[in-house]
């Protein structure tokens, strides 16, 4: 079944990993803690790879991933370091 | 069978979360308080623009053959560049969406560092109370 309809396999994993990503942006923005926010905006990125790679830009996954997964967000965690945490209302 | 139908439903889902992404990072950006949300609101929006450039060089399926990416492994015979050119997406959009990248992280560290000099002049990083203050 899965050997057969391999394009709709493709698009199925990039539809599910979109609407995957606007529950992890929605979670990110709406959060008060912003550790967890952070981290959520790294689950945001993980799956924006996915997106890339199936939109045949491996190139792009390779320079994305370390970026947007391991500095954005390490330097944001050291700057919360600093400051505060919590966002009020 | 075909699935045409389908295929073209779940672009447009994909698309469709596309969108919603940059509204909701768009929304970060105007109206949550915190300065540090606001640096995250705008990571998120540009990576959705890059990846709604990324699609704009997307093809779709041809009689079931995947399209390749725009790297070409062989020595540049003909049949090797007419195959390149009838499977490989467009490579433009992925060049400058590279470079975006980088643009955007020495952007986004820039704003870190202006983060943590409004934290200790002002000791907090709220704007509705950074608005307030004078001086």
């Amino acid at each position: 079944m899965i050997y057969m309809y391999p394009e709709t396999i493709v698009y199925l994993i990039m539809a599910v990993s979109s609407i995957l990503s606007v529950v992890a942006v929605y979670l990110a923005i709406m959060e008060r803690d912003l550790v967890r926010a952070v981290l959520y905006s790294a689950i945001q990125s993980g799956l924006y790879t996915i997106l890339y790679y199936f939109l045949m830009a491996p190139d792009i996954v390779l320079v994305y991933l370390p970026v947007a997964v391991g500095l954005i967000p390490g330097v944001l965690l050291i700057l919360i370091s600093k400051t505060e945490r919590v966002e009020k209302e | 069978m075909n699935l045409e139908f389908v295929n073209s439903y779940l672009l447009i889902i994909t698309l469709t979360s596309l969108l919603v992404n940059s509204i909701i990072a768009i929304y970060g950006i105007f109206y949550r308080p915190h300065y540090i949300k606001k640096v995250i609101a705008l990571t998120i929006l540009s990576d959705t623009m890059n990846t709604f450039a990324i699609y704009l060089g997307y093809r779709r399926w041809i009689d079931n053959v995947n399209p390749r990416p725009p790297v070409l492994t062989t020595p540049p015979t003909d049949e090797a560049l007419d195959s390149f050119i009838r499977q490989a997406v467009d490579p433009l959009p992925q060049a400058l969406v590279l470079t975006a990248v980088v643009i955007g992280l020495a952007v986004t560290l820039f704003l870190v560092f202006q983060g943590y000099i409004l934290y200790t002049h002002y000791k907090t990083l709220d704007m509705r109370e950074i608005k307030k203050l004078k001086g």
